[in-house]
């Protein structure tokens, strides 16, 4: 196996006290879109200071591109922060090309590539504009584009989706699935569950500074129990008896919600409606999405957090 | 080092964008040049024509004060004669008096005496030559006032006119003059004691007591006069004594024996410190309140974070101390520039003047002297060299208390004490040429963040070497500490959200690793 783009081993960061992150060790393969997902204040943007160096972990130890520390191999990361801003009186394209001279390209060449970017996603009309005469969304497009210009290989984008419009996000989204897909490794958190849902190769869902889950986005689905939704106005008793059915929940109305174990075929419901004569009048048996895991993983901590 | 330069480039290039910057260097030397030449514009044009009343109840005082204010006059009209007939060329009516000025008297003179003499005062046949407006101009009482009244019934006449509700004729020197003051002089005033019958002044306008005080100094001799008088004095004798002055003149040891005389040049010599010591002040001021609002810009926007995945925290520090030190320098050579280019031309001008012989001005020296002052071997070094050291310590103090807050306010908090600081050099600045190398001078040249400022305040005074030499070495060491605990503050402080640090905290921040 190719050498992991990121490995951290057992890091952890304290504030005084306080424990943001908490013994956390992942390994993000290169070449893949990997998702970094928790709910508010569950660490990310902690996490991703202490793999970007500009925070120190506590504890724990933090291995990058190869390198000891992300300053080391700084040229080949692309870094977006969670809260965008941008120099208010600098044109577009050399706001990009002074970041991507900052990641090592000539003044010539940074110059060159912030036009090319800035005209294949659509922002030509703007490259002498000011950044303070962008809308927000297309400052960000072009921040993202700062963080992009010098061709990293491991790109780090924090909540690169919040606040742009649905028509900004799908554009967002084919850059990443485009810096994936010629061989780079895209590492982004967020916690909106779709565009992980849709994007990621693999995640981590942290909470509370802990790693919840680690995997890819099938393997997560597994880790709560597949439900069917059915309707019916017989009774559905005999369903509960099935090896398979874990539990039986009437939902009022007619509505029934029948929890699966993990290796039971849904086609069994079906089979034993039809054996005992339990007419159906809807029958629903959706996988879990990313959003049950997340919730049923964080959920109650998250709550209690956000309530603190 | 690239990225060092290309922070710095990055922050100067902003800089210069802005239109305060080029504001800021075209605008110094224009009001250097407005401020030098605008008072001598306006007393020519600017003050209009005071007009006032008199009325003199006891009919003794009115004929002395007039004839003072008709002698006044004349010597206003005298003094721009005189002005007049020493600016190149003198018309032909004058030239017969006017000796132009040489090495060693530059400005020319001109024989009034003489000239009155000749020509009877006939200062209007004189081709090129305007009699300047009166600045005081006495108007008769308006005809519905009556001057013999008694007093509390003249001044509530008189008061609409001192309100300028009511306007006097137009006279020849203002189309609808107002009335500047009433000067009434009371029946018994020879005999009056002391405070109870005093002479009344009216005015609406409390600032200029020009023509109050010369009246009352005519008065104050008169009185004088006939008590002496009185008492059985000789007036003439009163007179040749008070004339009577203690001669002195100021000499300087530094000068060439035979020049010895302490001129304007002189004068300059010892005051241009005080002019840098201003410059330093208001460049190092305004290039580090650049600095504390791009941090914060900086770190309000988050941009700080891009930046510290691709720099580290000293080369941000100092990529952006070395940006604006070049706004800083660019400015600052502007300016010294501006001036001594202003003086050059100025210099180049008189001297072509007084050699096709025609009377140099009274100030054709100046610019001389400004140029030499320029050439003075350690002014310029020295102001090169307090300049950096000064901004150093300044400027990354600054950057510190920027990396700190998060917005402006924030800042203008912190900035407070340290602002008081900040204004101790400008208060000692009027004190410290007087007495260059005494106590205080002394005592606040070994304080490093007042070094600059205070050495570059005595540096034409000769300074004992090794007070020169040991400041610097203090204030180069006090930099190199400032550079070191700042950069450590920077580092923890330039990430951090919410409130600024507490004091006990930044000392805990300096301890640790």
């Amino acid at each position: 196996m190719a050498q992991p783009a990121l490995e951290l081993r057992n890091v952890s960061k304290f504030y005084g006290d306080f424990c943001a992150v908490n013994d956390l060790s992942l390994t993000v393969p290169a070449g893949c879109i990997y998702g970094f997902l928790g709910p508010n204040g569950a660490g990310k943007t902690t996490s991703l200071r202490m793999i970007l160096d500009i925070l120190r972990p506590t504890s724990g130890s933090i291995r990058i591109l190869g390198a000891e520390s992300a300053l080391q191999v700084r040229h080949r990361i692309g870094y977006l922060p969670e809260e965008k801003g941008l120099y208010k009186k600098m044109k577009a394209w050399s706001v990009i090309a002074y970041f991507a001279t900052l990641k090592g390209l000539s003044a010539a060449a940074a110059r060159t590539r912030a036009f090319e970017l800035l005209e294949r996603y659509g922002l030509k009309d703007f490259a002498h504009a000011k950044t303070e005469a962008l809308s927000k969304g297309m400052g960000q497009k072009v921040q993202v584009l700062a963080s992009i210009a010098h061709d990293p290989e491991l790109i780090i984008f924090d909540e690169p989706f919040s606040g742009l419009d649905p028509v900004n996000q799908g554009v967002l989204e084919e850059i990443v699935v485009d810096l994936r897909n010629r061989g780079r490794t895209v590492l982004f958190s967020t916690h909106v569950m779709q565009h992980a849902e849709r994007l990621c190769d693999r995640l981590v869902i942290i909470g509370g500074g802990r790693r919840l889950f680690d995997g890819t986005v099938t393997e997560a689905r597994r880790t709560i129990p597949r439900r069917v939704r059915i309707e019916t106005d017989d009774d559905p008793a005999p369903l509960g008896r099935l090896p398979g059915v874990a539990s039986l929940k009437a939902e009022g109305s007619g509505g029934w919600e029948v929890e699966l174990l993990e290796q039971a075929d849904p086609q069994l419901i079906l089979r034993t409606c039809f054996e005992h004569s339990i007419r159906l009048r809807a029958f629903n048996a959706a996988d879990p999405s990313l959003h049950d895991v997340f919730m049923k993983l964080v959920g109650p901590s998250a709550r209690e957090a956000s309530f603190r | 080092m690239r990225y060092l330069w290309l922070v710095g480039w990055r922050e100067f290039m902003e800089n210069a964008r802005t239109k305060g910057f080029w504001l800021g260097i075209f605008l110094f030397p224009v009001i250097i040049l407005v401020s030098g030449s605008l008072p001598v514009l306006l007393a020519k044009k600017g003050v209009s024509t005071r007009h006032y009343v008199m009325i003199d109840q006891s009919g003794e005082f009115a004929p002395l004060i007039r004839s003072n204010m008709d002698r006044r006059r004349e010597s206003e009209v005298d003094d721009a004669l005189v002005d007049f007939a020493r600016r190149s060329p003198a018309p032909a009516e004058l030239a017969p008096f006017v000796t132009p000025g040489s090495s060693n008297r530059p400005r020319a003179s001109f024989d009034l005496k003489g000239w009155k003499a000749k020509s009877g005062s006939n200062y209007t046949s004189l081709p090129g030559f305007s009699v300047p407006r009166a600045t005081w101009l006495e108007v008769p009482l308006p005809p519905e006032i009556q001057a013999t009244n008694p007093i509390p019934t003249v001044e509530t006449q008189l008061r609409p006119w001192l309100r300028g509700e009511k306007i006097l004729p137009a006279s020849e020197a203002a189309p609808n003059p107002k009335l500047f003051a009433a000067v009434i002089i009371p029946k018994d005033y020879a005999t009056a004691t002391n405070d109870s019958a005093p002479l009344r002044y009216w005015s609406d306008n409390t600032a200029d007591t020009s023509l109050r005080d010369s009246i009352q100094r005519v008065l104050s001799d008169e009185l004088r006069r006939r008590e002496y008088q009185a008492l059985g004095v000789d007036p003439a004798l009163i007179a040749r004594v008070e004339s009577r002055r203690a001669p002195v003149t100021d000499l300087s040891p530094r000068k060439a024996e035979g020049e010895e005389k302490v001129g304007l040049a002189d004068r300059l010599r010892q005051w241009a410190p005080s002019f840098f010591v201003y410059l330093l002040w208001v460049s190092i001021f305004v290039v580090s309140q650049m600095l504390l609002n791009s941090v914060i810009e900086e770190k309000s926007n988050r941009i700080i974070e891009v930046l510290l995945s691709s720099v580290t925290p000293g080369e941000l520090m100092l990529g952006k101390l070395l940006g604006v030190a070049l706004t800083g320098g660019v400015m600052m050579s502007a300016w010294i520039g501006s001036i001594a280019g202003m003086a050059f031309v100025q210099a180049r001008i008189f001297a072509s003047a007084a050699a096709s012989g025609a009377a140099a001005s009274s100030l054709a020296n100046v610019p001389t002297d400004v140029l030499s002052l320029f050439q003075t071997t350690w002014l310029l070094p020295g102001f090169a060299a307090y300049f950096i050291l000064g901004y150093i310590a300044y400027a990354t103090i600054f950057l510190t208390i920027g990396s700190l807050c998060n917005t402006l306010k924030d800042a203008q908090n912190l900035m407070g004490p340290l602002m008081l600081l900040l204004m101790v050099p400008l208060f000692l600045m009027p004190f410290i040429p007087r007495d260059p190398n005494g106590p205080v001078a002394t005592f606040f040249s070994w304080i490093p963040i007042y070094t600059p400022f205070v050495m570059m305040n005595r540096i034409t005074a000769s300074p004992p070497l090794l007070e020169v030499i040991g400041t610097g070495v203090l204030l180069v060491a006090f930099d190199v500490f400032v550079l070191w605990a700042c950069g450590r503050i920077f580092r923890l402080a330039i990430l951090r959200s919410g409130q600024p640090p507490r004091i006990v905290e930044l000392f805990r921040w300096l301890r640790n690793r």
